[in-house]
């Protein structure tokens, strides 16, 4: 499943359960059938219309990697 | 429906205050209502409290007649309204709406928060809750970070810069500095705005409203009666509105718009028969710099994509065409969520009333208050006019 970056940002203040997390990069991600998805991105940062590939889930959230 | 007046107005300061529980804010903020309407408690046949998350932040839940029982006000109907950010705009809309109904002669609606009991990665969490849990919570989204991505995605179409956004902290500050009642009350330099320390790039602390304590009423009645309850020079609610939208913003289409704030403008313009530009003052929701750049444009001040310029060229400054946020706004006065909606009614209040002291600005015949609940699902616009 591939995508292009809608938006993104780095979060440095994270809510509790993600402080150890932080600086991480959330995001956007407007899919083939135009459906649009919230994810977190692995590996290297993403800017808006990057193509991304679906790196698989974790915890139920989708991450992304830059293609 | 007939017309409504507000008749009294109360808030209490805004800031840290460790020595305040929910309760004794509201209790004050009624209460300087009550006496600034000049109206026995007696009178006040329904209350209205708008809260976001008193039950996370302090415990409590029942809030409405928790508050109300302190106040002295016993047997009537009291209801909690959550909206997330607008909860207490969206009690505001309904107190006016039960007036304007005729259900009631008067009514009290307050807004209050108590937040600084709990530590900043709580209170972030607290605040998430406001957006898509099963998505944007999931993924570790804070409410910086939903506008954030709104903000990045206006630099991106329409050329919006961190300059903008620091064009708008700055202007904030510059007013909530001559608010006796403001939580932050210093003037910031454009320097400082960009070189905060950063929250969710693009937006720095600077771009960021304030964790705040605090609470706001206002007492409500039919515009017809006023004379008979009161020496005070009333406010007439010209017109107000409350929409709403998706919560989770990757259902938007384009999230650079809030639609719930263009449907409630425009519903609250037809409601007082004027348009944007009749509008000579106006409290807009700044939880975050980028919110108060979208707001200009979809209230119809600035053109779409030029919210940032607009702002920058000084257009909503304390001597500009349309003065925004002379309170300081929510960057500066500070924002206790649950207050934030009823406490712009009343600093618009004191624009239209020309009781704004040094932040008087010099044409104030109609004010606009416009509150946002999280990152724009929820939005109620009120159009107030001396009466």
């Amino acid at each position: 499943m591939t995508g292009t970056i809608y938006t993104e940002t780095t979060i440095y203040a994270a809510a509790r359960e993600f402080v150890n997390d932080a600086p991480y990069q959330l995001v956007i991600v407007t899919l083939g059938d135009g459906k649009r998805v919230t994810g977190r991105v692995e590996g290297e940062r993403v800017s808006i219309d990057d193509g991304v590939e679906h790196a698989g889930d974790r915890g139920g959230v989708p991450f992304f990697r830059k293609l | 429906m007939r017309p409504v007046a507000i008749l009294g107005i109360g808030k209490t300061p805004f800031g840290a205050f460790p020595d305040r529980d929910l309760r004794s804010l509201a209790v004050e903020s009624g209460q300087k209502a009550l006496a600034d309407a000049g109206l026995e408690k007696e009178a006040i046949e329904a209350f209205y409290l708008g809260n976001f998350a008193g039950p996370s932040f302090v415990g409590q839940s029942h809030l409405a007649p928790f508050v109300a029982g302190a106040m002295g006000l016993r047997g009537i109907p009291c209801t909690r309204v959550e909206a997330a950010c607008a909860s207490s705009g969206s009690a505001l809309f309904h107190g006016v709406s039960a007036v304007g109904a005729g259900l009631y002669e008067a009514v009290l609606v307050t807004g209050v928060e108590k937040m600084t009991s709990q530590d900043t990665p709580r209170v972030a969490e607290i605040l998430a809750m406001a957006g898509e849990c099963c998505s944007e919570g999931k993924a570790g989204a804070t409410f910086p970070a939903l506008f954030a991505m709104i903000a990045k995605r206006h630099m991106h179409q329409y050329g919006t810069t961190r300059e903008h956004l620091a064009a708008v902290a700055v202007k904030n500050h510059a007013n909530g500095a001559r608010n006796p009642d403001a939580h932050l009350r210093k003037a910031i330099s454009k320097e400082q705005a960009l070189n905060g320390k950063p929250i969710a790039d693009p937006l720095t602390v600077y771009d960021c409203s304030l964790v705040s304590d605090g609470a706001a009423s206002v007492v409500l009645c039919p515009l017809d009666r006023v004379r008979d309850l009161s020496r005070r020079q009333p406010v007439q609610v010209l017109g107000i509105a409350q929409t709403s939208d998706w919560v989770g913003l990757d259902r938007k289409e384009d999230i650079t718009v809030f639609e719930a704030v263009r449907s409630a403008a425009a519903k609250a313009y037809s409601m007082a028969r004027v348009d944007a530009a009749r509008i000579d003052v106006a409290e807009v929701h700044d939880c975050f710099t980028i919110a108060e750049i979208v707001a200009v444009e979809d209230l119809g001040f600035a053109a779409k994509g030029q919210g940032g310029f607009w702002s920058a060229e000084g257009c909503s400054a304390l001597d500009g065409d349309k003065p925004v946020n002379t309170s300081g706004g929510l960057k500066s006065k500070g924002h206790p969520v649950g207050a934030t909606g009823v406490a712009q009614v009343c600093d618009l209040v004191l624009q239209v009333r020309g009781e704004a002291g040094e932040r008087q600005v010099r044409k104030h015949d109609i004010g606009l208050a416009q509150n946002l609940g999280g990152s724009g699902a929820s939005c109620v616009v009120t159009i107030l006019a001396a009466a």
